[in-house]
């Protein structure tokens, strides 16, 4: 395909995980903020796809297909198996109210325009242009991570931080050397599988998710 | 102006006036339908109007004069600003003394007024509809101005008739990233502003659930026939600001007849369209609980606060 | 020597597998032989890249230079001490009811995967590799932390992994970040020894944002302050072998990353860059962990804070970066490591005998049970600097190397959260030692010879380093040479 509908599809793909950041972060419903992930994974594999076709590496295409199976289908059933087995559906009242919470992204995403400036100054090709964007959607997965109370949304929410820096990797690099994206797709699949023994152990103890009751430890 | 333009303005305010009654009455049918009845018929709207405005005119004696006034204000408001729009063809009445952000303003004037009017009766459902009505304005406004800020970036000016023209040359723009995420802002400001679920149900008859309705409860006979004609004319307004902005194929750009036809047509396809699809998609949702509402104006705020970023950085 | 520096991690795994499969005695201890191997190979390396040397495999996938071998070392010595008193500690726990034979064979596995990841970690030159290896010793050590399946055990764990993962994503996005900046400069590479050679030609911009988020990154997972929040936490919960570990090679495996960073920081940005950072977080750490040890109610908290003081110490001696300073930072690693490792054991020892981490429940350690108190107190003697354990030297070393360096208000700061320090670890140092038992009920006879042997044996090895280095004196000045060139 021509280079000029290359970096429209590009554009879109990098556009709509910043979409799914924000419907995550808009969403109560634990399901549907699992759907969000998904289709932000699986819209980074479609950058990682678009970037190696652009730079003719054959290992992100490799990894862009790494990505989609573990990013967008393994892990979101997983969690979706996390969230039926402790029968929790909902954010019933989350530490921050949603309108704080979004109003909390919109203001993160302009701090990491403003911040992924000099990145894009050095390489300033329409690729790098969507840099920013992977550095807004990690800080709206951390955000994710800091103003709910259920464990899948913790969870959720780290993994957001990693699509961030992915599609950060593969805008920059055409994706790390392969030996990398393998052991950090093992990493995190691992994580998650870590995290799901351990939210089902936080139920059995706890009787529920509620990670604000996680206070026992301190000084 | 020449005759030629005066007559085209003219067209299309009359368009407009005759047409949005039986935008609602087509919602009505379409709702009705789907839900298994058979419904009113289309114009009933008019009907209802016709009876109404043969009524005794009834104000209470605990009002001010805001009370009366505020219909008129509202009609009148609502008259500038379709005067204003293009629909049909580019060139309308009062194309441009007023620009986007204008029309949003004017919009906005209309509710304020409904708002005073419903306090100045002293009745709880109407000081409790106005003050719902105003925080939901409120909260609607800045998704609305940053999504017209989106498309104005777009076109290089807020002046309708530029953005209309700049569209029509470059269709591809128009399935662009930034105005995408603005159509859906506008989409949900719409909803918001014109009263349809999920965030107000226009056919409720519990005076705890209403917004509009209960700004509009002490209105009878000539007075809640303006009243519920501005309501269709807003609504009408909303749906053809949409068409002209996202979708502005088929507006006249030149005077000859052909073209005037062609338009109207358009204008007339394009509305009715968006009416039958949100009545479709209305009968699928529930009304949000109130604390609720807000969230989900916040998030059109963010789709058009991203529509802006967009636009800003990935030039 | 290719082969040895080939075989290292594999050890750990193999021993891993066969612990997951076996009957539980074969499994502990091939679990002790493993890190034995590892500590032999070790030493061997070390005799050859003490001549600067350098053992490469596979294009740099194995890499071992002076630093790594030192660090193997570290590595071997603690985890052999760790898994022989292991053998004797799950044991016992098993015994008391706390877990079965098939939590013990997990325990084995997990640990010895923990330990090869380490040691995948410090022995490669590739950046990407380095930061999987980190990542997955996370991973490791998450059931490690949960093992005793309680509430506090569970939210410890969670804290844990939740933190520590999100700091080492933050450590992947420095390092996708500095390989951005190498493909702008000589040429894409990851491997840490070709950028310390193309250092000059890498973009500032980019590699200050990238410096600054690897030791983030890469600082959460040592401990420093104001990430530090999960160490008390899980090393408090872990069972005694694994926070022996964790806090005593763990820590220093970060350290040790954020040491390679500097490295590259410095000849790209100037030494004065990562000075600032390291050590405001430094003196924040030991400043922190001074306070709250004044109220300390745990006698496992207690040293996990100890831990977070002496990774702090670390970050000021990286900070300041003079030759003496970095052989300071080099022996510290290693005394630390020893001594923790013994004291953490110790607290195991403690924790089976009286069945609560209290200190207030602690009391007259020393006639209750001799050979238990005396190993604790001699490590908390250790830990605080007393001579001739080789603590003293090396604090000693980077706070003059502080004064030296016109960093003297730092050092005094250092000192001071120093003395704060010494102060609380020996009021309830003598608090849980000292004295005659009130109450009659027994503890039980002492401890078993295999959980007091390697405890004996770290000890005499942390005073005998303090007065003579010998043969390790080469190697830690070629693992010196390698930071502060």
């Amino acid at each position: 395909m021509t280079d000029g509908a290359l970096f429209r599809f590009l554009d879109f793909a990098v556009g709509l995980s910043l979409v799914c950041g924000y419907v995550a972060l808009w969403r109560r419903g634990l399901v549907a903020i699992v759907k969000a992930l998904a289709v932000q994974g699986a819209s980074v594999a479609v950058v990682a796809m678009l970037m190696g076709i652009y730079e003719g590496h054959v290992q992100a295409v490799v990894a862009a297909g790494l990505v989609l199976v573990v990013k967008a289908i393994v892990i979101p059933r997983v969690l979706v198996g996390v969230i039926h087995r402790t029968l929790e559906y909902r954010e019933v009242e989350p530490l921050v109210n949603i309108p704080t919470s979004l109003l909390a992204g919109a203001l993160t995403t302009v701090i990491a325009f403003i911040a992924g400036r000099h990145l894009v100054a050095l390489d300033a090709s329409p690729a790098t242009r969507g840099v920013p964007v992977g550095l807004a959607v990690m800080l709206l997965g951390f955000l994710l991570l800091v103003f709910r109370r259920k464990a899948v949304t913790q969870v959720v929410g780290f993994l957001m931080l990693e699509n961030g820096v992915a599609l950060v990797a593969f805008l920059t690099t055409a994706g790390l050397p392969l030996i990398v994206e393998l052991g950090g797709a093992l990493d995190l699949l691992m994580a998650v599988l870590v995290l799901q023994v351990l939210a089902r152990r936080i139920v059995r103890q706890f009787g529920a998710t509620d990670l604000n009751q996680l206070v026992n430890l301190r000084d | 102006m020449t005759a030629a333009a005066i007559a085209i303005g003219l067209l299309q305010v009359l368009a407009l006036v005759a047409i949005a009654p039986v935008v609602t009455g087509v919602m009505r049918t379409t709702r009705a339908r789907l839900e298994g009845r058979f419904g009113p018929s289309p114009l009933q709207p008019w009907r209802d109007l016709r009876k109404l405005l043969r009524k005794e005119r009834l104000i209470t004696e605990q009002t001010s004069w805001i009370f009366g006034v505020a219909p008129l204000l509202l009609v009148a408001s609502t008259l500038v600003v379709v005067a204003v729009i293009p629909s049909v063809a580019t060139t309308t009445l009062l194309v441009d003394s007023v620009d986007l952000i204008g029309v949003i303003y004017l919009l906005l004037l209309g509710t304020v007024v409904l708002a005073l009017a419903a306090i100045d009766t002293g009745t709880a459902f109407g000081g409790m509809g106005s003050s719902r009505g105003m925080t939901i304005a409120a909260l609607a406004e800045p998704a609305a101005l940053l999504a017209i800020f989106a498309v104005s970036l777009r076109a290089g000016s807020s002046s309708l008739s530029t953005i209309v023209e700049g569209a029509l040359a470059d269709p591809a723009g128009l399935a662009s990233p930034e105005t995408l995420l603005a159509f859906g802002a506008v989409a949900v400001v719409t909803l918001a502003e014109a009263g349809r679920l999920p965030v107000d149900n226009p056919s409720t008859h519990l005076e705890l659930t209403m917004i509009h309705e209960a700004m509009v409860l002490e209105y009878a006979g000539p007075d809640l026939a303006l009243v519920e004609f501005a309501s269709s004319l807003r609504l009408t307004l909303f749906f053809g600001l949409i068409g002209t902005l996202f979708l502005p194929w088929g507006i006249a750009t030149t005077d000859n007849i052909a073209a005037m036809a062609v338009g109207v047509v358009a204008w007339l396809v394009k509305v009715l369209a968006l009416a039958v699809g949100v009545a479709a998609v209305e009968v699928g949702l529930a009304k949000l609980r109130l604390f609720r509402v807000p969230e989900l104006l916040a998030a059109a705020f963010i789709l058009s606060f991203l529509a802006v970023i967009v636009s800003f950085f990935l030039r | 020597m290719k082969a040895i520096a080939l075989s290292i991690p594999f050890l750990p795994a193999v021993a891993g597998v066969i612990a997951l499969s076996r009957w539980r005695r074969i499994a502990s201890w091939t679990g002790v032989t493993a890190p034995a191997l590892v500590l032999v190979g070790g030493a061997v390396l070390g005799l050859f890249v003490a001549k600067g040397e350098v053992v490469e495999v596979f294009d740099g996938l194995v890499r071992v230079d002076a630093l790594s071998a030192w660090m193997i070392l570290l590595i071997g010595i603690v985890a052999l001490i760790a898994t022989t008193y292991g053998v004797g500690y799950m044991a016992a726990e098993v015994a008391q009811g706390h877990t079965n034979a098939k939590g013990a064979r997990i325990y084995y596995a997990l640990v010895q995967g923990f330990v090869a990841a380490m040691l995948v970690a410090v022995s490669t030159d590739n950046l990407g590799v380095m930061w999987v290896a980190v990542e997955a010793t996370t991973i490791a050590t998450a059931f490690l932390v949960g093992h005793r399946h309680t509430r506090a055990s569970v939210e410890a764990s969670w804290k844990y992994v939740v933190i520590a993962s999100v700091g080492v994503t933050v450590a992947f996005l420095g390092t996708v970040l500095v390989y951005f900046a190498s493909r702008h400069g000589s040429g894409a590479t990851m491997r840490w020894s070709e950028l310390v050679s193309a250092a000059g030609q890498l973009d500032p911009g980019v590699m200050r944002t990238a410096v600054g988020l690897l030791v983030v990154g890469y600082g959460t997972k040592a401990g420093l302050a104001p990430l530090h929040t999960w160490l008390p936490d899980a090393h408090s919960q872990a069972p005694a072998p694994v926070s022996a570990l964790m806090s005593g090679v763990l820590v220093s495996v970060a350290v040790y990353a954020i040491l390679r960073v500097k490295v590259i920081s410095d000849l790209t940005l100037g030494p004065d860059h990562l000075r600032v950072l390291l050590l405001i977080a430094g003196v924040a750490s030991v400043l922190l962990a001074g306070a709250l040890l004044l109220a300390q109610t745990d006698y496992k908290r207690l040293l996990a804070y100890s831990s977070i003081e002496h990774v702090g110490l670390m970050a000021i001696g990286a900070a300041i970066g003079s030759r003496l300073a970095v052989a300071g930072l080099l022996l510290h690693m290693l005394g630390h490591g020893i001594a923790k490792a013994v004291g953490f054991c110790a607290s195991g020892d403690i924790l089976l005998a009286s069945g609560s981490t209290r200190i207030a429940d602690t009391t007259a350690l020393l006639s209750r049970r001799p050979a238990t108190g005396g190993a604790f107190g001699l490590a908390l003697l250790a830990l605080l600097g007393f001579p001739p354990f080789s603590l003293f030297a090396s604090e000693l070393a980077i706070l003059r190397a502080g004064f030296a360096a016109d960093m003297g208000w730092a050092a005094s700061l250092t000192a001071a959260g120093l003395l704060v320090v010494f102060g609380a670890v020996l009021v309830y140092g003598q608090r849980m030692l000292l004295g005659r038992p009130v109450t009659e009920t027994s503890w039980g006879s002492d401890s078993r010879a295999t959980m007091v042997v390697p405890l004996a044996g770290g000890l005499i090895l942390v005073a005998a380093i303090g007065v003579w280095m010998g043969p390790l004196q080469p190697l830690m000045e070629a693992a010196a040479s390698v930071i502060s060139s």
